[in-house]
């Protein structure tokens, strides 16, 4: 979506709380600029309200959207995604990736994917993925290719454990520079993990109880701050350690 | 069928491998072991200040409603979010049970708690879930029903318990248990007793006239759910709401803390040796033990606080300037709460009465003294309220000495209404009259003091009647003057 002017200064809604109604940009303020709306702003004619509560967000040089954390997830295009195939069917995959509908994997959309070789997904295979259409109306559009038509790590994941969070939280568990929690328990225990914006956090390790004391971890660091975060991730460490 | 499909919770192919692995090296995915509950938290609610109380008197078929902040719990077990509320109401009795209370539970999976649950009819686990709790407190004769009866065969207490699932976190069944037990232990139902000339009157006092009464709770029937795993009896208490989607079975057993077993509930498809079976009981029993004290703890402290606010709450009434006015007022509520049966009969009579009121019988003018002396108090609480303070008969309207002032200003208004009556009995004392209008000068225009002043002297001398018993039992001694 996007709008042609802007100039005048949203500086004091960025960063801030926002409410749905909120006016954060006139355009008619604006000239010969162009910006870019992202997920829970709208335009009303000149007016840029907010549709959802939370924080908003901009980033340089034009884009702006709301943040917040909830536990239904709204599609957006280019967000990386963990899905779970509920359907096979001859030209898609439906897999749920939490959000109102269930979305749409072509199965022609894998690196070097053509007809002779579709891979086989049974029901309730955890799949990595990324959004490539979310519009209104209509079932997201998924793939599992990047940009350039690499596969570059998407795909099904195999073994481990999938949990599911807040969208709050796996924003924050990829958010950089590293989160405290990951950055700790990561310097100590060997794990693998996905984290897709959706809420879903896949975590995989040699052996279950790590599986498990990650998992728990980043649950709880939910709530926490960084220092905190890093705190109770080191007692933990201790825990295992003498264990 | 696309929004079903987006909308049923589902579990990935990995994460029921990860579970059973998992378990059979002893670990279960929030990190406890097998055997171990997981924290249960009770609040109650008492953020409604103001109680909310309709009674209704009719002679037979009471119906009182009364929603109060008592009765209602919030219990956490884990992720799990359950609230309980209790609520009563008059019913008339089973035939078959005429001297016995009713108790029914509903259930209401909200989709919040979990998206696979829809609104409109109670699938099929709300309708277990109801059974299975419903089962543990009526069939071991939990709560005490013969207590709740008023009138045999007419009357008696029918208690509504319901469940609202806010969070679906698994083992929906041993949180809504706790959830009612705590609601019913904390509830508490407004006194009655029977009244009347005939005695079959049932008549119910406001929370503030009689303290509520709780309800009779026997003991404790702690519902305990164990979950059991298809590869070599593998067997978790509490399960979690991913391990629930894993598990070929499970078995509710309902027990108390003295070990007795009130009701056993098993669902799914994986058998279980009967040593299984006597193990969980003994683990049940144990589990039981330890919630009935966590119930039992949570209970005590509410009403510790209760007590605590109520203490506070009056004596803040005795010490404030403006609480006086609210006892005054509270107390003449009691009044009419007690009369508003009488009044709505008599106001047929009132009626009937009101075209022949030039012959001034002694019951219309008791009627329109008691409207008009509360006419009075009302006055003098809302206008005069700091004049009383310290005032040692302030409490009673009936008793406390008439402001004359007011007494006057107040009938004249009175007996402006129906001229007619004065006319008729212009003609009698004279001295009293005049003493009357002389009093009366400087509050109001003389024309009126001349109209009124016959009445004026007829319910002055009915006032002087009046003692304290009158102000308490009024509805007798009124039909008894309207029969004569």
């Amino acid at each position: 979506m996007e709008t042609k002017p802007s100039n005048g200064s949203p500086a004091k809604f960025v960063d801030q709380l926002v409410v749905p109604g909120d006016v954060i940009l006139d355009l008619s303020t604006m000239a010969e600029q162009t910006i870019k709306l992202g997920g829970g702003l709208r335009q009303d004619c000149d007016a840029i309200s907010v549709i959802k509560a939370g924080i908003l967000r901009f980033s340089k040089p034009n884009k702006y959207w709301v943040e917040s954390s909830q536990k239904r997830y709204v599609p957006c295009a280019e967000d990386s995604v963990l899905g779970i195939v509920v359907d096979c069917k001859p030209d898609n995959f439906l897999v749920d990736i939490k959000g109102p509908s269930v979305a749409f994997l072509p199965v022609l959309a894998f690196e070097g994917g053509t007809r002779r070789n579709i891979p086989r997904f049974e029901a309730g295979t955890l799949i990595y993925v990324r959004v490539v259409k979310a519009n209104p109306g209509m079932n997201p559009e998924l793939s599992c290719v990047d940009a350039t038509g690499k596969a570059a790590q998407y795909g099904a994941l195999k073994e481990g454990l999938m949990f599911e969070c807040s969208t709050g939280l796996s924003r924050m568990l990829l958010s950089s520079p590293t989160c405290p929690v990951l950055e700790t328990l990561g310097k100590k225990l060997p794990f693998e993990i996905a984290v897709g914006l959706n809420g879903r956090v896949w975590v995989n390790a040699g052996s279950p109880s790590i599986v498990i004391v990650v998992g728990n971890a980043i649950m709880k660091s939910e709530s926490l701050t960084k220092v905190q975060q890093k705190i109770m991730a080191e007692k933990l460490l201790q825990r295992v350690q003498q264990e | 069928m696309d929004s079903r499909l987006a909308n049923t919770w589902r579990l990935t192919v990995n994460e029921k491998k990860f579970i059973e692995t998992a378990l059979a090296s002893d670990l279960r995915i929030d990190g406890r072991k097998p055997l171990e509950y997981r924290k249960l938290t009770i609040n109650f609610g008492r953020q409604v200040s103001v109680p909310i109380f309709r009674p209704f008197f009719f002679f037979f078929s009471c119906w009182v409603l009364s929603v109060m902040e008592d009765g209602s719990a919030d219990v956490q077990l884990g992720h799990t979010h359950v609230m309980g509320f209790v609520s009563s109401q008059l019913v008339q009795p089973y035939r078959e049970r005429p001297n016995e209370g009713t108790m029914s539970i509903f259930t209401e999976f909200s989709p919040m708690a979990d998206p696979s649950f829809e609104l409109g009819r109670p699938g099929e686990s709300a309708i277990e879930l109801g059974r299975i709790i419903d089962r543990g407190l009526r069939e071991s004769r939990a709560v005490d029903m013969e207590s709740l009866c008023v009138l045999a065969g007419k009357l008696v207490w029918a208690i509504r318990i319901d469940l609202h699932i806010l969070d679906n976190g698994g083992n929906l069944v041993d949180a809504a248990n706790v959830a009612a037990l705590a609601a019913l232990l904390t509830f508490r139902r407004p006194e009655c007793s029977l009244g009347g000339e005939n005695g079959q009157e049932v008549v119910v006092h406001p929370p503030e006239a009689k303290d509520p009464l709780p309800l009779i709770v026997h003991h404790l029937p702690i519902a305990v759910t164990f979950g059991f795993f298809s590869t070599e009896y593998t067997m978790v208490v509490d399960p979690t709401h991913s391990e629930e989607a894993v598990m070929g079975g499970r078995m509710t057993v309902t027990v108390n803390a003295s070990g007795d077993i009130c009701a056993i509930q098993k669902a799914g498809g994986v058998g279980v040796p009967q040593s299984e079976i006597m193990r969980c009981l003994r683990l049940a029993s144990d589990k039981a033990e330890s919630i009935t004290k966590n119930i039992k703890d949570a209970v005590e402290a509410f009403n510790t606080e209760r007590m605590l606010r109520k203490i506070k709450r009056h004596s803040t009434a005795v010490a404030a300037n403006v609480s006086i006015e609210n006892d005054v007022k509270g107390q003449k509520d009691k009044l009419a709460g007690q009369r508003v049966n009488e009044s709505s009969m008599s106001q047929m009579e009132r009626l009937k009465l009101k075209p022949d009121e030039s012959s001034i019988s002694q019951n219309d003018g008791l009627g329109s003294e008691t409207r008009s002396s509360d006419q009075i108090s009302s006055q003098r609480a809302e206008g005069n309220a700091p004049l009383f303070l310290g005032g040692p008969s302030s409490w009673d309207p009936h008793t406390h000495g008439v402001d004359p002032d007011f007494l006057k200003a107040s009938l004249a208004a009175q007996g402006k209404s129906n001229p007619k009556a004065e006319q008729s009995s212009e003609d009698s004392d004279d001295d009293v009259a005049m003493q009357e209008k002389d009093a009366s000068e400087d509050v109001k225009p003389p024309s009126l003091a001349t109209d009124s002043s016959e009445t004026v002297e007829e319910q002055k001398t009915s006032i002087v009647k009046k003692t304290l018993k009158d102000a308490v039992k009024p509805k007798n001694r009124r039909r008894k003057k309207t029969r004569s």
